[in-house]
């Protein structure tokens, strides 16, 4: 039978194919790599979160935050401190870490309302410091630098239950995020990241949705925070550090931090890169970091982006032969 | 249509009492008393650093005063924010083409009009899709607005405003930097807008353009309101003239 008697076409069967395949692959890694790979794929998964919550943030709404994995960190410790020193059930903390996050963030976005650009990314280097020095400082409650023990989410010798779970969080993530830059939340978002006199003109209410947009990405962070903490075992102030900010935003921006998916695959790939890279030790980040210039000079929408791009024109350009010789 | 009523007998849409604002030792509008009622067609002129967009700034609340009142619908708007203005169906446009530029053209339609309180995807999408006809842009609408030309900017920053069903629009500068068929477009625009019932304050440079559209010019000097009345009686106006020519 033929694919188009059917309304779908040859192109559409290929598509349906490939993400048959890709589905059967993603159900199936647990099963297909050694413990490792299914670490690192965890780990990319929580990283994926994080990115492309950070992503909604800054390439959406505007506000270029540095403080996003601070919001990572307080979240992880609510819920590590609150499952070990109150016996609190473990989702119920990291609810309570999301919902605190939530509320810190709109606290942070209404005192930095009237912040732009580097202003805002100073001043939320400094929210994140102030957490991580705290949490060093009060090392009765913290633990400080050596780290605070936490109860694993589950009792398994095998990870494929965090990873399994890693998925299902970010498919519900990224599922409300779509939905949200979808809705006209999501319009106002980006109309005030392109021009927030104007949109204030047009009658959007600038503070409400700026609040918002800190509010509820933290919150994401948040939920992050608090399953990296549980499967990983022990928190240590380091989570919160610049530099683990610096690698979330070299994954959106070689990504496209302007995408929700692009910038979720790059957090999927750059981290399966800096751990397929480690055999060359510290030049695999001198790597990550020419791929991160590269992408900023030639690629300022992300490497994803522009791959997207370039097939979109081979398509047109093949649609185009095709009809011509038709 | 009914004859609109006598600007006159016609209720009051806005309105400053004693508007006052500086920058630093800069006085940008200094007492300033204006009224504007349903139905007028008001120019407002004046030099260079007069004050004039300082006061579309105050009147829309892009700008909080630093003394005196504002009016809407005869209600206190003081400390209202820009957003509460709009929609109070106080609209503005700016001076320098304030776009959302890496949205499309109907996007930029959208954003007012589903900011208003009750507004729907589809009846935002209608009414957007009847500004963008009335306009002439219909056939750019999922064109990204940094790719218009100047004019095509002007009027969708002008069509963004409509989305707010205002009865009182504020234009800076609307002929600026237009080529003269644009500009007599823009006025057939307002002219057509106006008998519909809006009431429009426009302030330009183009004293030719403004007399031709309105039926009443205010003029501004140093921050202060010189003259207000026909244009034949600003006109006659010497305070007028010095402040013009330095006669």
């Amino acid at each position: 039978m033929r694919a188009s008697w059917i309304g779908v076409g040859w192109i559409g069967v290929g598509r349906i194919g490939v993400g048959v395949a890709l589905g059967v692959l993603v159900l199936a890694f647990p099963s297909l790599v050694n413990a490792y790979w299914l670490t690192v794929a965890i780990l990319a998964l929580f990283y994926a979160i994080v990115t492309a919550s950070w992503a909604l943030l800054a390439g959406y709404a505007g506000q270029f935050s540095f403080g996003h994995m601070a919001f990572v960190s307080l979240g992880a410790y609510t819920s590590g401190l609150l499952v070990m020193s109150f016996g609190v059930p473990i989702p119920l903390g990291i609810a309570a870490g999301v919902v605190l996050c939530a509320v810190v963030g709109a606290g942070i976005g209404y005192i930095c309302l009237r912040m732009r650009g580097p202003y805002l990314a100073l001043f939320t280097v400094a929210f994140s410091e102030v957490l991580r020095i705290v949490i060093v400082s009060e090392n009765e409650v913290t633990g400080g630098s050596g780290g605070l023990e936490v109860t694993p989410l589950f009792h398994t010798r095998s990870d494929a239950p965090y990873y399994y779970l890693g998925l299902v969080l970010l498919a519900a993530s990224l599922g409300l995020m779509v939905w949200l830059v979808r809705s006209r939340w999501g319009l106002f978002f980006r109309a005030i990241r392109e021009n927030q006199e104007a949109a204030a003109a047009a009658g959007v209410k600038v503070l409400r949705f700026r609040v918002l947009a800190f509010a509820i990405t933290t919150s994401f962070a948040g939920l992050a925070g608090g399953f990296f903490g549980h499967y990983i075992g022990i928190l240590t102030p380091d989570i919160g550090s610049v530099d683990q900010m610096g690698l979330v935003v070299a994954m959106a921006v070689i990504g496209g931090a302007e995408n929700l998916f692009a910038a979720t695959v790059g957090a999927l790939l750059c981290e399966a890169l800096v751990e397929a890279l480690r055999s060359y030790e510290q030049w695999r980040l001198v790597l990550f970091g020419a791929l991160l210039l590269l992408t900023i000079r030639f690629a300022r929408n992300g490497l994803l982006a522009l791959a997207y791009q370039a097939l979109k024109q081979r398509g047109l350009r093949g649609l185009v032969a095709r009809r011509a010789a038709s | 249509m009914a004859d609109a009523p006598r600007p006159i007998e016609a209720p009051m849409l806005i309105e400053a009492r004693g508007l006052s604002k500086n920058f630093g030792g800069i006085i940008a509008v200094k007492g300033l008393d204006l009224a504007v009622r349903q139905g007028e067609l008001v120019g407002l002129i004046g030099p260079n650093g007069s004050g004039k967009t300082t006061t579309i700034n105050l009147l829309t609340g892009h700008l909080a005063p630093a003394a005196g009142h504002i009016l809407v619908h005869d209600a206190p708007a003081d400390g209202l924010s820009a957003s509460a203005f709009a929609a109070r169906k106080v609209g503005r446009t700016f001076q320098i083409t304030q776009l959302f530029s890496r949205m499309t053209v109907l996007e930029n339609m959208l954003v007012p009009g589903l900011a208003r309180a009750h507004s729907t995807w589809a009846e935002a999408t209608r009414t957007a899709r009847r500004h963008l006809e009335f306009l002439g842009l219909s056939h750019l609408e999922t064109l990204q607005a940094k790719n218009l030309s100047g004019g095509q900017q002007k009027l969708l920053e002008l069509g963004r405003a409509l989305m707010l069903d205002p009865e009182v629009l504020f234009l800076d500068e609307p002929f600026a930097g237009v080529n003269p068929f644009l500009r007599d477009e823009i006025i057939v625009l307002i002219q057509a807008l106006h008998a519909e019932g809006r009431s429009f304050v426009v302030v330009d440079h183009d004293i030719e353009a403004i007399q031709r559209l309105v039926q009443r010019l205010v003029v501004m000097a140093r921050g202060q309101k010189i003259a207000d009345g026909t244009v034949d009686e600003v006109r006659a106006n010497q305070e007028v003239l010095r402040a013009y020519a330095g006669v």
